[in-house]
């Protein structure tokens, strides 16, 4: 077999994992876990789009991540429109307020650019904090708001049971990881990274690095919106802390730091190997050891910055691709 | 009327501290160029010192400045020698080196939740406390007096960190450090070393900080996050890198806080606090005293 073949194998022997996993695994608990996986490696890889290919440091994805939840939820609890539309909806309101965050925002240096971002989504989790009625909605201040568990079904975004979730989200990861693909083999995707890396040499080319910028985070909100839609759905209950909350903001940036910033694979690998240390740790150890997996975290953040400054895809992708080689070369 | 001027009184007061304990932040920022995410989290260490030295020894929460201080020196000092300094080395020609942020999270991640796993979650209160709900009363006004050593302390230490960098030869050496950091070790000062001291300076600072909010304040593990946030605020506000703009800063941010609430609700004035900021990084993101030079 050739280099490409193998490839595609491999990438087919993937997929049939993934879809077949539901078939065999059928702990709800376990599913759970797994729909949360995707979820952070979907949002790792839609924060990739800013935090890893336009070389500065957003602290404040959560806020987008709470403008969908919030949007879809109040329109389907109190005006019964369907989740699906409040997904798109929530979508295009987050890209527009992130276009409005980055017009200032971009300008700034890498220091400033990441307090802006905090500042931002402190502020937005404040905001509803506050706010009891936005206009005609009602948005519960600090309570949140329920989703009545009602109509069950695919137009209403909403499951007795776990699969369809599931494969929701597969979808979903796969779709944002498709366009992440064609983004980096696209002009965009090279201005970006131009200009993340050396913003003068790339203005001086002629690349409009601040309208890359924005594009770029117009694309991450709008696809971090949806996710915080679906993440509503799935939980059925949302409230600021939850979905507005620094620590969310965090943990997205730094899964996606841990697993290779700017690459493909990276984020994914992140939350493919953060999020089940996160899970079974609080599983096993939460009442004996409380805060372990975040020590955990913490510490494999420092030693990859220091030894692995381009995250763990590095040295993975490196014996992937030896791996690779090695068939290559037997096969001939 | 009368109320208004003891909120504002006691926001000054209190304020003060918050710009105590942003002091570290602005000068390491001055020197590294770089944020120190794990701020809040040397406070919070800080505070357990202090904490734990009252509590075993039973001597006066003040006293324990003679531990704390080399205790949170020696701290700081290690921290940027070992964790922080290869990223430096790794990435010398980055002006503002973003991994330096992140790796000063880890140590925020690491230094709380270490805390949580010893000491357990609860809230602590030292209890022979002389100085618990101690208060001043000045013309029909309540001031608490904590706050006002708090505020004394705010002042001498900025007075002292200002003087140091201003009189003395290794001030000197620090300050050329952040100007420029290559023609500053051209002239024989050891880099490294003076963002060694720098870093140790700032989380003795904290050390300090933690010291005045022991007789008046929790201690928790995630009570540095607060004051981490705020710092970021107070900074920015007062001007990257300047001294006294911490502290007028945090006196800016101590008042919104305390005279807030008498107009609106107490949560919509943590909002404004957030609005402000923006505010100034968008219009004025030198803030009030940002220098042409960091200092």
């Amino acid at each position: 077999m050739t280099r490409e073949n193998l490839q595609k194998a491999f990438l087919t022997l993937v997929l049939i994992i993934v879809f077949g996993l539901p078939l065999i695994l059928r702990s709800p608990t376990y599913l759970h876990i797994l729909v949360l996986l995707y979820l952070y490696a979907y949002l790792t890889t839609s924060w990739n789009l800013v935090g890893g290919f336009a070389g500065v440091l957003p602290l404040g994805h959560a806020a987008f991540f709470g403008i969908g939840a919030y949007t879809s939820t109040v329109l389907y609890v109190q005006y019964g429109v369907s989740p699906w539309f409040g997904m798109v909806l929530g979508g295009v309101l987050a890209s527009i307020t992130g276009v409005m965050i980055g017009l200032p925002t971009f300008k700034m240096r890498g220091a400033y650019f990441a307090l802006a971002t905090i500042a931002f989504g402190e502020g937005m989790r404040v905001m509803v904090e506050n706010i009891d009625h936005l206009g005609p909605f009602n948005i519960n201040g600090p309570r949140g708001l329920q989703i009545p568990p009602l109509n069950v079904g695919l137009a209403n975004l909403m499951f007795t049971n776990k699969e369809p979730y599931y494969y929701i989200i597969l979808v979903m990861l796969i779709a944002v990881l498709a366009v992440t693909y064609f983004i980096s083999r696209s002009r965009l995707g090279y201005y970006l990274n131009a200009g993340g890396e050396e913003p003068e040499a790339a203005m001086s080319l002629g690349v409009n690095v601040a309208r890359c910028k924005l594009i770029a985070m117009a694309m991450s909100s709008f696809l971090t919106a949806l996710a915080g839609s679906f993440y509503a759905q799935f939980s059925l209950f949302i409230h600021p802390k939850s979905v507005i909350s620094l620590d969310l903001s965090f943990e997205i940036a730094f899964i996606a730091l841990i697993g290779g910033r700017g690459s493909i694979v990276g984020p994914v690998l992140g939350a493919l190997l953060l999020r089940p240390v996160s899970d079974f740790s609080r599983i096993y150890f939460g009442a004996t050891l409380p805060g372990l997996h975040l020590i955990i975290f913490g510490m494999v953040l420092i030693l990859v910055m220091i030894y692995l400054p381009r995250g763990l895809q590095q040295p993975l992708t490196k014996a992937y691709n030896g791996l690779l080689n090695r068939l290559d070369r037997r096969s001939r | 009327m009368v109320f208004i001027l003891e909120d504002t009184i006691n926001g000054i007061l209190m304020g003060s501290i918050y710009g105590l304990t942003a002091l570290g932040l602005t000068l390491i920022f001055g020197v590294l160029k770089v944020i120190n995410f794990a701020h809040g989290s040397l406070l919070m260490v800080g505070m357990y010192v202090a904490y734990w030295a009252v509590t075993l020894s039973g001597a006066h929460p003040y006293l324990t400045l003679i531990l704390v201080i080399p205790v949170m020196y020696l701290f700081g000092y290690y921290l940027q020698d070992i964790v922080i300094k290869p990223i430096f080395k790794a990435e010398s020609e980055v002006r503002e080196p973003i991994t330096v942020i992140i790796v000063t999270t880890g140590v925020w991640y690491v230094l709380d939740n270490l805390t949580l796993l010893i000491f357990g979650p609860h809230y602590r209160t030292i209890q022979e406390n002389p100085l618990r709900g101690k208060m001043l009363e000045l013309g029909g006004m309540l001031i608490s007096v904590p706050k006002l050593w708090g505020f004394s302390a705010a002042v001498l230490t900025a007075a002292a960190v200002y003087l140091f960098l201003q009189k003395t030869s290794m001030g000197r050496a620090i300050r050329a450090t952040s100007l420029d950091r290559e023609a500053a070790s051209l002239m024989g000062i050891k880099q490294f070393k003076i963002y060694n001291i720098a870093f140790g300076i700032g989380t003795a600072t904290a050390g300090i900080a933690a010291v005045t909010l022991v007789p008046f304040y929790n201690v928790f593990p995630t009570v540095g996050v607060l004051f981490d946030i705020k710092g970021f605020i107070i900074v920015v506000l007062g001007g990257l890198g300047s001294i006294g703009g911490a502290i007028l800063g945090g006196m800016i941010i101590g008042v919104i806080e305390s005279v807030g609430p008498q107009f609106m609700a107490a949560t919509w004035a943590e909002g404004i606090v957030y609005g402000l900021f923006l505010l100034f990084l968008f219009v004025k993101p030198s803030g009030l005293f940002g220098v042409r030079y960091d200092w």
